[in-house]
């Protein structure tokens, strides 16, 4: 157990990404697991400062967070990135890359533009529609979904709590986490148990 | 009005799974041919009742983990109904959420499917997924037992009960009016949520193993004091089932099965007291109150029902069994209970090495042998028995080779439990 793996977040600005990686990474902590998130608003702030939203600048940018998870990864950490990461061809390179020495498991928030402009958290998609923003993935800039992720999430249909236990019960099927201590009984639902399995002899 | 209700009802195709927990293929066949399940009898007629294998040990909660994932227990991660800790002799009791496949309502709620769970063994404590849950045999909590939470109160007001009350099982006026009474609600809740919108329809009845457990001589033995009752309470099963089919329509897929089947206990086999007596297994104190006074000589043992564990250095405290020696000891084993005679019956029908049997991932959770006894020897692991052979007020065992399973799929050769979910699955596929 406790093998190191990069856990992806991809989708349009605002689709849950941040939210949800921030969810997974408290659930992992409690587990036990070694966890550390690479969010691409942060990222901008330090790794990739300065680079812009040109797709030269957007690769490079995929590339370095790709690059960081990677290492991490194989040193028995989960690293959970979340980032717009519009493009499959860098994402799928990334993954390659990743799957050398540990697994890639790829969640895909998806939430309609609709659905977004009418959220709007940050306001931008106001903006990227008056054109005030330019190069706004899924206004002004190509966004392409991934074609077979491991997760996907509706955000834009179901709570963030169902997003959460889907992205958690895949990383305990793929085995990558521990499962949850807490699936165990009670102890007085063990005694009631014991005591079942007792009046159907199976149990002595 | 009619019509205005025609249209109402209308809806997309289901796949119908009806189970019975515990039916050997062959009683099924006796009570269709006396007339005791004549709508059961009718779904064969348009369908093929096989006779199929049940998983190995043969008990509800590793054969029903094998059906909702297709899968071996080295992958579903199942055993039995109880497993020692890791490095420790304490039991666990494993349950749906320890369970490390998908099940096949998992699979198909990814396509938008809907699926309703009834009563289905090793499905508690409830957990989310595309459609509705109450959970099966071992749930004790009936707010735990249900998905959604608001199923509780309707379960409630109906007054459903998740199980009869088995620790009264010896006052047989209470246990047939107990029986009769949880399979009327349970089909009144079935027939109730049938309405429910769903693609996959899974309703099993495990009324019908606690009977077994209990009064198999009453159901094989026409003489029987309760044989009469025991094929009144058959006829209301059949009536439960009835009430389902008559809801389907010729789009519908239905199917049904048991988990394993079902024969007369001559006698309990204690396999723990047997490998005291052959020098395999040592306890600190005879009989032990707990697996924990196992002695450091112990070389093996054994758990319920028929699984047996090689005390290996470093897996248990007190295990001190090199692994270079693991080879030998199980050639052993194997002589001792192929040798293993009562009354000059052979007590074992088949002896098998994990590997034999098994594949996946938790192989090394897996006993190191399980044992199939001949019909008649009821295996058990209970470390407190004092004696290797004993008859108490169990009347029926659980068998594996006689499970059943109606279905209009052909199959070349006997089918087997793991077989089950490919069928539903393809209906989704196809």
């Amino acid at each position: 157990m406790n093998k190191g793996f990069v856990l992806w977040f991809t989708g349009l600005s605002g689709s849950g990404k941040s939210t949800l990686s921030k969810l997974v990474e408290e659930r992992l902590l409690e587990r036990g697991v070694k966890v550390e998130v690479l969010d691409g608003d942060e990222v901008r702030t330090n790794l990739s400062k300065g680079l812009g939203f040109s797709k030269e600048d957007r690769d490079t940018n995929i590339r370095r967070i790709g690059y960081v998870a990677k290492l991490l990864s194989r040193n028995g950490v989960c690293a959970i990135t979340a980032a717009i990461s519009p493009y499959r061809e860098i994402r799928d390179e990334v993954r390659k890359s990743v799957e050398e020495r540990a697994a890639f498991v790829e969640v895909y928030c998806e939430c309609s533009i609709e659905k977004l402009t009418e959220r709007d958290v940050k306001g931008l998609y106001k903006k990227a529609l008056a054109g005030e923003i330019k190069n706004f993935t899924g206004v002004s800039d190509p966004y392409e979904p991934p074609l077979n992720p491991e997760v996907v999430c509706k955000t834009g249909e179901e709570s963030v709590e169902t997003s959460l236990n889907k992205i958690i019960k895949t990383l305990e099927m793929m085995k990558l986490i521990p499962v949850d201590p807490s699936a165990d009984y009670t102890e007085e639902e063990e005694e009631e148990v014991a005591k079942r399995l007792k009046d159907l002899g199976y149990l002595g | 009005m009619s019509f205005l209700k025609n249209i109402l009802k209308k809806r997309e195709p289901r796949v119908v799974m009806i189970g019975l927990d515990g039916v050997p293929q062959t009683l099924l066949k006796k009570l269709m041919d006396k007339g005791i399940c004549p709508n059961i009898k009718k779904l064969v007629k348009s369908s093929r009742l096989y006779q199929m294998d049940a998983s190995l040990p043969e008990i509800s909660s590793v054969s029903w983990a094998s059906f909702m994932t297709g899968t071996n227990p080295a992958r579903h991660g199942i055993f039995g109904f109880t497993e020692l800790k890791p490095n420790s002799y304490s039991i666990s009791f494993p349950n749906y959420l320890s369970l490390k496949e998908k099940t096949i309502w998992d699979r198909i709620g990814e396509k938008d499917k809907k699926s309703s769970i009834l009563n289905l063994p090793g499905t508690y404590p409830a957990r989310e997924h595309k459609g509705i849950l109450i959970s099966g045999f071992v749930a004790i909590d009936l707010k735990k037992s249900v998905y959604p939470q608001s199923l509780y109160e309707k379960l409630k007001s109906m007054d459903y009960r998740i199980d009869v009350d088995t620790t009264r099982a010896k006052d047989k006026d209470f246990f047939y009016k107990d029986l009769f009474e949880t399979l009327e609600k349970r089909k009144k809740v079935f027939s109730e949520l049938w309405d429910e919108q769903c693609d996959l329809f899974v309703a099993v009845i495990t009324d019908t193993d606690r009977l077994q457990h209990f009064e198999f001589d009453a159901i094989v033995d026409e003489n029987a004091e309760r044989y009469e009752s025991a094929m009144r309470f058959y006829q209301k099963v059949d009536e439960a089932v009835g009430e389902i089919l008559d809801k389907t329509n010729d789009k519908d897929f239905v199917m049904m099965m048991s988990d394993h089947g079902f024969t007369q206990i001559e006698e309990e086999v204690y396999l723990n007291r047997i490998l005291v007596q052959n020098g395999f297994l040592k306890w600190e104190e005879d009989p032990p109150s707990e697996f924990g006074k196992m002695a450091k000589e112990t070389i093996a043992f054994a758990m319920d029902p028929s699984r047996i564990y090689i005390h290996r250095k470093g897996k248990y405290p007190k295990g001190s069994v090199e692994e270079k020696d693991v080879p030998k000891i199980k050639e052993d084993l194997k002589n001792l209970f192929a040798s293993l005679e009562r009354n000059g019956k052979k007590v074992i029908k088949s002896f098998f090495f994990k590997e034999d049997i098994y594949e996946g991932d938790y192989l090394d959770l897996a006993p190191d042998i399980v044992l199939l006894s001949n019909y008649g020897f009821d295996l058990k692991g209970n470390p407190k028995a004092k004696e290797p052979f004993d008859k108490t007020h169990f009347s029926g065992m659980h068998t594996r080779d006689d499970a059943f399973l109606i279905t209009d799929k052909e199959f070349s050769k006997k089918p087997h439990i793991e077989d089950v979910s490919k069928i539903i699955l393809e209906k989704f596929n196809g």
